[in-house]
């Protein structure tokens, strides 16, 4: 066991971790924080994407105690008391979701190329989801919903309530 | 009339728990006191087997280690109860589960599963569906290999071929396939206060997966509840049960939350694939390029276990001529045992590997009669009022020929960025 | 897991002296994009974690007048997104920026596909083709091995088990020199290569000057195609230079991978990857001073 401190969606904590933890399992088993996928566990599906000191990564693939004194953003960091994120409105919105199980990973994949770079074209956006698999709707969907979302941004709308 | 709903988009009831992270898998299901389960799977594909679990029972944490001793009715199946919900002397496939070791802490669990002493005696095994088919091939269950046979005669095919000028006669195979779907298998299994034994997990088929569990441990039905959470996707792979009945053995027994969660390999290894499908074809047209006959033979790779072996390859039989008129039709189609992974449903259920055959049979008699590939389809294409093989008389909305006009509309455009595909394949720019 | 004692590393001093503790019983952590899973996978067991990943010495890339020096634990990303690159480093930067996929490349370094050694490793053919050297460190001293020996001889110069891989750093390509990279996988995006190519080519009035080629995953290592090399040196570029670069390279495969499964697909597969190089070369070279 070791303590370490981070900041998860704007949250101080302070936690005892097992040497052996990876990240997901700090952020699922420990904390509760179930958004975030294991559907491989080995990089390859994307669906355990988070943000980490201002890039996305896969944090199946991150030790817990590699995230002593970092920043994290996972997908439950999005939602502003009762307002959604411009992305995760854009995805309900252009109908990208189905089973749900890579969309917390895309949406965090899309957050963090946006934050990175405002105005992708197509082609570049779908470089920035490259390392996230879907299997139901498939990329197109979610590509548009990414395109919507820039929309959003730009005309600074962030008033989707909560409606369901 | 106003429509509110028909031709609008409208978002999905669970897309706001999905984009937020909220909807819960069963993976994400944490309970009280819970336990953690590992399954022990052959490492073989063909084997008689002696399990010792003592030196496994005793590791720290090790809770209790299920075996086929503890199943009550040791097998189940959605068609044939030919599975067995742990394998009792014998396993068949790689994959089949042995044991299900419950601990304190999933890493509990694995050591001990790591101690589980399996004595394998390998037997010869069967890979090839058409060597299962024969009278000497090692035989996966009982005395035979074929569990089913479907045939489809209609007219006389001996007469049809007699008045074709072109005859395509060929070979086709596929590949096995796995759904892959993103969520991994798990579920979470407890006891309500009233002994009623629930079973979450994330099922095409709750109302099978209770009738099972009831059936496999002698329970009355009314006493389990099986809960159906967010399914992380599916495809025909979460009809067969895979973890449903060791978990509710588990809480039954243990009177404790038990919670199995699988990695992708094992996903891999527990559920159903795509049948992999011989196709043997014959296809004659006549001089005006209309079809008179088809012969088909098809063969669909079961692997160990039954599944929906008959609904595949029935439909895989029914469907054998394409979309297309044809007046005489003989085909056979089976499914067969070998010691391959299982196959089962997946999108299309038989019919997605024969238009593999029956279209390249199509485009091969189109150039044998020097016609194009869209004049066969256009004779032949079925129509309002054609008659399948199966004898029925399709009466309403088959728009077919509207499908191909569109296509010969397009099919210039095509070529052209065909061609430039190709330049640039030969270019090695792509 | 045996796993029972983790280090954030916290200087490279301070793991250096942990990895002299250690030895064999530690391992160094940086990206986690391969060390992570082989651990799961019960393929590295090592008793202590240090991790490289926060230590700023390690994740610089210092650019001086003539040479680069890229610290071990500098992500792809880092890299990708330097602009210090000249256009004539093209390849290097499209090598690292086809590696794995986003994530991946936000936390798998440089280093990393160094000291593991990894066959297929998409960023070693430039560095090897760049001549680059690789700094190593412990408390009982500093060496530089070169990068193209360090995987032919492993044995002899690889990293011993209180080493830590500080630095790999090379000479700037001359402006009449142009850096290129091809790649063959199985799809775009988190594809293992199946094979690479790097040329750094100088042309002087259309005739090839100088030129170094290394290879990756055509052999059992990343290495230096010295009969290609031989095979082009001195030519005009109007002559038919791919198809010189195609038999001596197949023919070095020929020998090198001979009665494998993989040859005769790979042995096609070159064609597409060399013809990729030499016309990136030719497109980078209107792009600098000629």
């Amino acid at each position: 066991m070791m303590e370490i401190q981070l900041i998860i969606n704007d949250i101080n904590y302070k936690v005892d971790i097992d040497v052996n933890m990876r990240l997901i399992d700090l952020l699922r088993d420990k904390l509760g924080l179930t958004g975030t996928k294991e559907g491989c566990g080995e990089g390859e599906c994307g669906a355990c994407t988070i943000i980490m000191d201002g890039e996305s990564v896969n944090s199946c693939l991150v030790m817990a105690f590699q995230a002593n004194g970092s920043n994290i953003i996972t997908i439950e960091g999005l939602e502003n008391n009762g307002e959604l994120d411009p992305i995760q409105r854009a995805y309900m919105e252009e109908g990208s979701v189905q089973c749900g199980f890579c969309i917390p990973g895309l949406i965090i994949s899309t957050k963090a190329l946006l934050d990175k770079h405002p105005n992708p074209t197509r082609e570049e956006i779908r470089e920035g989801m490259s390392g996230n698999l879907c299997r139901c709707t498939g990329y197109n969907k979610a590509i548009d919903a990414a395109q919507k979302a820039i929309e959003y941004l730009k005309e600074g709308q962030n008033d989707f309530k909560n409606s369901w | 009339m106003t429509l509110k709903t028909v031709g609008k988009s409208i978002i999905r009831v669970d897309a706001y728990s999905k984009v937020t992270g909220k909807a819960l898998y069963p993976q994400d299901i944490y309970l009280d006191d819970m336990l953690y389960a590992k399954t022990l799977r052959s490492k073989v594909p063909h084997a008689n087997i002696k399990i010792d679990t003592r030196e496994a029972e005793r590791q720290e944490g090790v809770v209790r280690i299920f075996t086929h001793k503890d199943v009550p009715l040791n097998e189940h199946g959605v068609v044939l109860k030919d599975h067995n919900v742990f394998a009792a002397d014998k396993v068949r496939q790689i994959g089949a589960p042995i044991a299900f070791v419950v601990g304190e802490s999933e890493e509990a669990c694995i050591n001990g599963m790591n101690k589980i002493k399996v004595e394998y005696e390998e037997l010869p095994g069967v890979f090839d569906p058409l060597e299962a088919m024969k009278e000497g091939s090692p035989k996966v269950h009982g005395q035979s290999n074929i569990i089913y046979h479907y045939k489809l005669r209609c007219g006389d095919i001996e007469e049809g071929f007699k008045n074709c000028v072109a005859i395509a006669e060929n070979t086709y195979t596929t590949h096995m396939q796995d759904h892959a779907f993103l969520q991994p298998e798990a579920g979470i299994s407890y006891m309500e206060e009233d002994g009623t034994l629930v079973v979450a997990v994330a099922t095409q088929y709750p109302h099978y997966d209770r009738e099972e569990i009831a059936r496999t441990l002698k329970l009355e039905e009314e006493k389990v509840k099986v809960i159906n959470t967010n399914v992380g996707g599916a495809f025909g792979a979460r009809e067969d049960i895979t973890i449903q009945i060791h978990l509710a053995l588990a809480a039954l027994t243990l009177n404790r939350p038990v919670k199995v969660v699988f990695g992708r390999e094992e996903s891999f290894q527990a559920h159903s694939k795509r049948h992999p499908m011989v196709m043997k074809y014959k296809t004659g047209a006549d001089k005006d390029g209309y079809l008179q006959a088809m012969e088909a033979e098809i063969v669909g790779d079961s692997g160990a276990y039954c599944s929906w072996a008959m609904n595949v390859l029935r439909k895989a039989g029914v469907h054998a001529t394409g979309p297309y008129h044809i007046p005489n039709v003989k085909v056979d189609s089976y499914a067969v045992y070998t010691n391959n992974p299982f196959t089962g449903a997946m999108r299309g259920f038989g019919a997605t590997q024969i238009p593999n055959a029956a279209e390249q049979q199509m485009d091969i008699l189109a150039e044998k009669l020097g016609i194009s590939p869209f004049e066969i389809r256009q004779k032949n294409i079925f129509k309002t009022g054609s008659k399948t093989a199966t004898g029925q008389v399709l009466l309403e909305s088959v728009p077919l020929d509207r499908c191909l006009e569109e296509l010969v509309k397009r099919y210039d455009e095509f070529l052209k960025l065909k061609n430039v595909v190709d330049e640039t394949i030969e270019e090695g720019v792509l | 897991m045996t796993l029972n004692q983790v280090y954030n590393g916290s200087s490279i001093q301070q793991v250096m002296e942990l990895l002299k503790e250690y030895k064999e019983d530690a391992k160094i952590i940086a990206g986690g994009t391969d060390i992570v899973v082989a651990m799961r996978e019960g393929k590295l067991a090592p008793k202590v974690l240090i991790d490289i990943s926060k230590i700023e010495d390690l994740s610089e890339i210092k650019v001086e007048r003539d040479s680069i020096e890229i610290g071990a634990g500098v992500t792809y990303t880092q890299l990708v997104e330097n602009g210090a690159f000249g256009k004539n480093l093209k390849g290097l930067i499209k090598a690292c920026s086809m590696v794995g996929s986003p994530q991946i490349r936000n936390k798998g370094t440089i280093g990393g596909n160094i000291a593991n050694a990894a066959p297929a490793a998409d960023s070693i053919p430039p560095l090897i083709a760049l001549g680059a050297r690789l700094k190593i460190g412990s408390t009982r001293g500093y060496r530089e091995v070169l990068l193209e020996d360090y995987f032919q001889k492993l044995k002899d110069h690889g990293l011993r088990n209180d080493e830590l891989l500080i630095s790999i750093g090379f000479m700037k390509a001359k402006d009449k020199e142009i850096l290129s990279f091809s790649k063959l996988g199985l799809r775009k995006a988190l594809a293992i290569s199946r094979a690479t190519i790097s040329m750094l080519i100088g042309i002087d009035n259309g005739i090839i000057h100088n030129i170094v080629v290394a290879s990756g995953s055509i052999g059992k290592f990343p290495m230096r195609e010295i009969e290609v090399e031989k095979s082009l040196l001195g030519r005009s570029i109007d002559e038919d230079i791919l198809d010189l670069a195609v038999d001596s390279l197949q023919e070095s495969m020929d020998k090198r991978l001979e009665g494998r499964s993989t040859l005769p697909y790979k042995r096609r597969a070159i064609v597409s990857l060399l013809e990729e190089a030499l016309r990136e070369s030719n497109i980078y070279r209107s792009e600098v001073k000629l």
